[in-house]
């Protein structure tokens, strides 16, 4: 096993370079790749396997592979290979698929990787392959949407790489297990880097921004697995140590209402889900021990809702109740929207039963109430009009990624079936009833705009001392 | 030019090795040691400042990575508390070694570094071309739907 996992992680990054050499072989090569991860995860998953390797000795790279690592590792291949199948026939150039390859590299390497600077070097190599990512359109304003990225990320990974130091001098050792014995201000700096790469709470205003002005594949893949290459070590943290479980999960609470309170009132669709990422991030790391099962289903519904959203004939939800878009795409939207407002058939059900059951009772109002505005804010693209002539036909890569995405979610029922009881099917119908109920009664009418000066870029990086006074509060509370 | 960069590196080491210099960190009671790590750290913060306060994109770069250098000065003193000299393998007995693990770590985030600092240059040099002020408030108005 050892073998195939160290040949699993090295192909993309080999592929992605000795790729670049070959001529137009890119997107065949991608997703090889990509599917590699899906037969490596799949196996991870039905075996149940989990293990530990150390290679090289004391202070090499420490590896931990298991199931939750494992539905992190799938989320990543279906994604990526959806994303691969719509960009098929648009000729994206070597240097995207390159980039594409390597980013999922990386992101595989983050949920397998179980020491401080393993981890460290593979969030850093994703920021990098994100700013090309974003920045391959090479207009002023993707530019500087990349920079932006990147100026955060680097910073708030410039106080984890110090949280790394103050365990290492603590405990002489930078595998995750050295957590336990380490200083709480180790633990708060380690957890500025995380959230913030992982667009949590506060520190994750940078993200609607970023993810609403890339182009539709890269919004995509952002959403569906990128943040969660922040997220999981968060998760994977809460689930070794008891004391920072707590932690975890009130970020977790706050950043799913926190999240869902801007998406009830935005009007633009990307920005929506974006801020939706944002709070759906928070179901996975309420519940971090059933976090990656969420964490898959999100992953599939929001790059579907990303790919959906970049077809239609507007981004503002306003033009869209007058401009019609095409039958198919609705149809497309309308089971992802109702995959992650909870709807049962779909394995977002699941999921939110299986993350309700495992909450503690202090965060149940909380995510009751995030669930309720997921409903209220997906009710906007359920509700939307639609025709049957079709105007503006869609590329045909769109319904290869669709049906791989919304497959997935319908297949992934069989993950945790035993969820089909009376009691657990009637709660989340009432809480779609009661959210679209209050979508036509209150949501529908209003038009808050709310205040975007949080979202600029001085307060990005002085949000991230904010957000380490109040860690520091916490840990030492 | 040569004296002082000797006197330099005395004053230097023996912070680190946790001696008095010139009898002024313990005439105030501190510890040596944690008076090289408050500059550490004091370097930090004044490029985390520095990102918040400056207004030029291209001097927000550099206060980023002030900020860098006074992390990778953290990981060497880290390095040092063992002792000081080179960890190569020698017969002769009991030597206060550095410890190689943070300073191999450190290497890699060096490069990291640098090559992200890199990449934000470029991204700033292409700014600057429609914003020559490099402004990041005019910037970020453009450039906000």
């Amino acid at each position: 096993m050892t073998t195939i996992t160290v040949a699993w992680i090295a192909l993309p990054l080999f592929i992605g370079f000795s790729g670049y050499l070959l001529p137009r072989a890119g997107r065949q090569l991608a997703l090889g790749v990509a599917l590699s991860s899906l037969v490596y995860s799949l196996f991870v998953i039905l075996e149940d396997l989990s293990f530990t390797l150390e290679l090289l000795d004391n202070f090499g790279v420490t590896l931990m592979v298991d199931s939750l690592s494992g539905f992190f590792i799938l989320t990543n291949a279906l994604v990526t290979a959806a994303v691969v199948l719509y960009c098929w026939q648009q000729n994206k150039s070597k240097f995207f698929y390159t980039q594409t390859v390597i980013l999922h590299g990386c992101v595989n390497a983050v949920f397998v990787c179980a020491d401080l600077i393993s981890l460290y070097v593979a969030l850093e190599v994703i920021g990098i392959a994100v700013f090309l990512l974003i920045a391959y359109p090479r207009t002023d304003r993707s530019i500087w949407i990349a920079l932006r990225y990147l100026f955060v990320s680097n910073t708030a990974m410039l106080f984890y790489l110090l949280g790394a130091a103050l365990v290492y001098q603590h405990s002489r050792s930078f595998a995750f297990t050295a957590l336990q014995t380490a200083p709480m201000d180790a633990i708060a700096l380690l957890f500025v880097g995380l959230l913030t790469k992982g667009g949590i709470f506060i520190s994750g205003l940078w993200l609607p921004l970023t993810h609403s002005e890339s182009e539709t594949p890269v919004s995509a893949l952002l959403s569906g697995v990128v943040v969660k290459s922040g997220i999981f070590p968060l998760a994977r943290f809460a689930l070794m140590f008891p004391d920072i479980d707590p932690l975890v999960r009130f970020f977790g609470v706050g950043t799913a209402l926190l999240g869902v309170g801007y998406a009830v009132f935005e009007k633009d669709t990307k920005r929506m889900l974006a801020f939706h990422t944002v709070s759906q991030l928070g179901f996975v790391l309420a519940a971090p021990e059933v976090g990656g099962f969420y964490a898959l289903t999100h992953g599939l519904v929001k790059s579907a809702l990303f790919l959906a959203a970049g077809n239609l004939p507007s981004r503002n939800l306003k033009v869209l109740h007058h401009e019609p878009m095409s039958r198919s795409v609705w149809v497309a939207l309308a089971i992802a929207s109702f995959s992650i407002s909870g709807f049962p058939l779909l394995s977002g059900f699941g999921a939110k039963v299986l993350t309700m059951k495992n909450l503690l009772p202090w965060q149940v109002v909380g995510m009751n109430v995030a669930a309720l505005g997921t409903a209220i804010s997906f009710a906007k693209f359920i509700f939307l009009p639609s025709s049957s002539d079709d105007k503006s036909p869609v590329k045909p890569g769109f319904w290869a990624a669709m049906v791989l995405l919304l497959g997935g979610l319908v297949f992934a029922n069989v993950v945790y079936y035993e969820a089909y009881t009376l009691g657990n099917t009637v709660k989340p119908l009432v809480t779609i009833g009661v959210g679209w109920a209050a979508y036509f009664v209150i949501f529908r009418r209003v038009s808050l705009k709310l205040p975007r000066v949080v979202e600029q870029f001085d307060h990005l990086i002085g949000v991230m001392s904010l957000l380490l006074m109040l860690l520091f509060g916490m840990v030492l509370a | 030019m040569g004296d002082g960069r000797v006197l330099m590196d005395q004053i230097l080491a023996s912070l680190i090795q946790g001696h008095s210099v010139l009898g002024l960190a313990n005439a105030e009671g501190l510890a040596p040691k944690s008076v090289l790590e408050a500059c550490v750290f004091a370097t930090v913060l004044i490029g985390f400042v520095g990102i918040i306060l400056k207004r030029n994109l291209m001097m927000k770069t550099l206060a980023m990575d002030v900020m860098s250098t006074g992390v990778i000065a953290f990981y060497v003193l880290v390095a040092a508390r063992p002792g000081l000299f080179t960890p190569i393998l020698a017969e002769d007995g009991d030597i206060a070694y550095a410890d190689p693990v943070p300073q191999a770590v450190i290497l890699t985030a060096i490069v990291i570094g640098f090559s992200i600092q890199a990449l934000m240059l470029v991204g700033v040099m292409k700014l600057a071309r429609d914003n020559p002020t490099l402004e990041t408030s005019e910037i970020e108005r453009s450039h906000t739907p």
